[in-house]
């Protein structure tokens, strides 16, 4: 089964159509050609698949960065360590 | 009494003098008759109507909040955002429907009776709607609690400095301020005074001394091109100055009563590209659509195509909440193309900027991008100052002509203005850029001046004062007060 980490990643690649190695820790939102305000709206969605969550429109432009991404998420309940 | 009158100065001084004479648990009762008396000196036939929203909107909060399920809360939430709706709809988009149903009533050689209707649109319905639905909105996401005190309610429903051309607040951020305690603060009023100072400056100096330049134009019946393009020109840096200047009193006077409004401009004519302009021009709104329209609509949407349509949407939301006309949703679907076309061809461009060196030069390529925008903007803006679809299409076809933007046609366009008029409007236009240059160091031009002495500084308030008095001029209200 795969990681919480693995299907984060992959939603990155899926919805932003990224190469696996452009992953990153530094990824945010608008540095990338990708990950624009567009890009942003589908991967808001493939993000809400993957994870079974909503994510509302206050919490759409806090999560800016493949790290406050990640903070969203564990606030909504997503484990990445102890799984 | 407008916001640019002598009476409106004095109505306020009193207003502030008093809140700060009185203790905090009194202000909301006279900020809430300020509110009012400012709101019935401007449309005392719609006071009904805003008490009638005001409490049908403060009754469905505490409704929503008080349902059990998820689903119950969403069905009130619908129903009051409905009939908040209805109250728009009905005032503001009537004759819209019924003209467009005649016409094509006539077109498909149907009998359509229904006649014109004498409908006068209430003064702010657009703003306390948007305000009031996603008051309602907020409460049903649990975003924010329906406030219980009726009088609170009432003075962030109709907050006067900023009821009748916004900045569109959300409750989340007035209230909490509303009901907080304000002791009299130098610097807010110190301020305050300068933003309202600062406001009438660009209002009466640019806006309103530009306005009947552009009417003569557009009100022409056989205007050149040239004319037309040196009007749009004029008519965006009018409409800045209006609007802006607008919400600088609206945030001027609230800050005078220790309340911070959201800013409602960033500079949007030196946006680089139409997304950018979008997040520099009338924030609140376009902050407002994003959360309200544009962001439910792209829900679990995936597809590039999907989203470009849900841009679409929310940019003729945009346009039709501007004005019933069909030129407002025509401006509206113009900003919705080029945002779309400007994600499609992202690509295309940065490979033209490429190959033709013009990414070396980053500076250069800035104000390459400036103008284009500008540009853009103004021919959409031919749209928004047309009366109606065929003159907006003549005016727009002038507009696209080669020939209009021949240099000594534009020369000659210059004959619509009066020289002095020209003169007084270039040396102020000048001052409002130059005010503009500091703050795009990101240096608050007032925090600039509190660097000089205080010679210089006095220097400069009394030059914004005797230009309002000697050189200002005094419309007919704000553009946006229309909407």
């Amino acid at each position: 089964m795969m990681r919480n980490i693995e299907k984060y990643r992959n939603a990155f690649i899926n919805a932003l159509d990224l190469e696996e190695d452009e992953v990153c820790e530094d990824l945010a939102l608008g540095v990338t050609r990708e990950w624009d305000s567009i890009g942003h709206m589908t991967l808001i969605s493939e993000v809400e698949d993957v994870f079974d969550v909503s994510i509302d429109s206050e919490w759409i432009t806090e999560f800016n960065s493949y790290q406050s991404g990640m903070e969203l998420l564990k606030r909504l309940g997503v484990d990445f360590i102890n799984e | 009494m407008t916001f640019i009158s002598i009476e409106f100065l004095l109505f306020f001084a009193i207003i502030v003098f008093t809140y700060y004479l009185i203790p905090h648990r009194l202000r909301w009762i006279l900020l809430l008759v300020a509110s009012y008396v400012f709101y019935a000196i401007l449309s005392i036939q719609f006071i009904p109507l805003l008490l009638t929203s005001t409490a049908f909107t403060y009754f469905t909060g505490i409704i929503i909040e008080k349902q059990e399920t998820k689903k119950q809360k969403k069905k009130v939430m619908l129903v009051g955002i409905s009939v908040l709706l209805f109250f728009l709809g009905w005032f503001k988009y009537f004759n819209f429907v019924n003209d467009s149903l005649r016409a094509m009533a006539k077109y498909i050689d149907w009998n359509y009776t229904i006649p014109y209707q004498e409908i006068v649109l209430p003064l702010a319905i657009s703003f306390y709607t948007f305000q009031a639905v996603s008051y309602l909105v907020d409460i049903y996401y649990g975003k924010q609690k329906a406030e219980r005190h009726y009088g609170y309610f009432s003075v962030f429903f109709a907050f006067f400095p900023q009821l009748v051309a916004g900045p569109i607040e959300r409750a989340k951020k007035l209230l909490p301020q509303l009901k907080g305690e304000h002791s009299l603060n130098y610097e807010n009023l110190n301020y305050g005074m300068k933003r309202i100072a600062w406001g009438f400056f660009k209002k009466t100096l640019i806006a309103d001394r530009l306005a009947p330049i552009v009417s003569s134009v557009y009100d022409s019946p056989n205007p050149t091109g040239s004319q037309i393009v040196l009007a749009t020109i004029l008519f965006s840096i009018q409409l800045f100055a209006d609007f802006s200047a607008c919400s600088d009193i609206a945030i001027g006077c609230a800050r005078m009563l220790g309340i911070n409004l959201t800013e409602n401009f960033k500079q949007p004519h030196f946006a680089v590209s139409i997304s950018d302009f979008w997040s520099r021009w009338h924030i609140t709104l376009s902050t407002w659509l994003r959360d309200y329209i544009f962001f439910p609509l792209c829900k679990g949407k995936k597809k590039r195509s999907e989203i470009y349509l849900a841009i679409v949407i929310t940019f003729l939301v945009s346009g039709i909440w501007h004005g019933a006309a069909w030129t407002f949703v025509l401006w509206g679907f113009i900003h919705g193309f080029y945002r779309v076309f400007g994600d499609a061809t992202k690509s295309f461009r940065e490979s033209i900027a490429s190959f033709i060196h013009l990414d070396r030069s980053p500076v250069l390529h800035k104000w390459v991008k400036i103008t284009i925008t500008f540009l853009l903007v103004c021919f959409s803006r031919v749209f928004f100052r047309s009366d109606t679809v065929a003159q907006a299409f003549e005016n727009a076809k002038l507009f696209l002509t080669i020939s209009s933007w021949s240099p000594l046609g534009i020369v000659k366009a210059f004959e619509i203005f009066p020289l002095l008029d020209l003169v007084i409007f270039i040396f102020f236009y000048i001052i409002v850029q130059l005010f503009q240059y500091i703050e795009r160091n990101n240096v608050s031009t007032w925090k600039f001046l509190s660097k000089h002495s205080i010679f210089t500084r006095f220097a400069f308030y009394i030059f914004l004062i005797l230009s309002v008095l000697v050189f200002g001029v005094s419309g007919n209200g704000f553009v946006y007060g229309g909407f």
